[in-house]
């Protein structure tokens, strides 16, 4: 793919500047939720995946896997909301 | 980068960048939108990569090394992808859940 210039981006008008801006703040949300599942799922399947024998994931370790993330969640907002009365 | 097209590097519809002088803005735009996207793919592609290897090194390495290791690493990142569909469902269910009740 050829690069773009800046010549390139000069030729943007108001209108396409404004619908890159939409593209850029919804790819970033997309992103920050991406980048909160890749965490997720590196800190719970140390908890949870207790051993490799196969490739599925048994009933118990899906189970695992969902309370991991929601503990996670619940930890998080305790947290932020233990912070906010300290100040 | 084939990898990349787990996370939909490829989907944003590429236009062809044959510069019709009319079209200018619109291809450029258009241009900017799939290179953003593709270096999004390739930047989570890279981050599951590095994850992916991290646990099965972890689940699958364990000295003294011995036969099967192959096979363990094959089973384990069927394992962690499987994992992934499931934090990533629960996280959704659980931020949609949260929409809904009017906590965000």
């Amino acid at each position: 793919m050829s690069s773009i210039t800046q010549n390139d981006l000069a030729t943007l008008d108001d209108g396409s500047k404004k619908e890159i801006m939409t593209f850029l703040e919804a790819e970033n949300s997309k992103q920050k939720v991406q980048m909160s599942i890749h965490q997720f799922t590196n800190i719970c399947f140390k908890q949870c995946a207790t051993s490799v024998n196969n490739g599925n994931l048994s009933s118990q370790e899906e189970t695992c896997l969902k309370n991991c993330v929601n503990r996670f969640l619940d930890t998080n907002i305790r947290i932020v909301k233990g912070l906010q009365s300290i100040q | 980068m084939a990898l990349s097209s787990i996370f939909g590097g490829a989907s944003p519809s590429q236009q062809q960048t044959t510069a019709v002088p009319s079209a200018k803005a619109s291809n450029v735009k258009d241009q900017l939108k799939t290179q953003i996207a593709q270096e999004l793919a390739v930047a989570n592609a890279s981050e599951l990569v590095s994850k992916v290897t991290e646990n099965c090194f972890e689940k699958c390495l364990i000295s003294p090394y011995s036969n099967g290791e192959e096979g363990c690493i094959d089973q384990c990142l069927a394992k962690y992808m499987r994992s992934w569909n499931v934090v990533s469902k629960a996280y959704v269910a659980r931020i949609q859940q949260a929409s809904t009740s009017g906590e965000i």
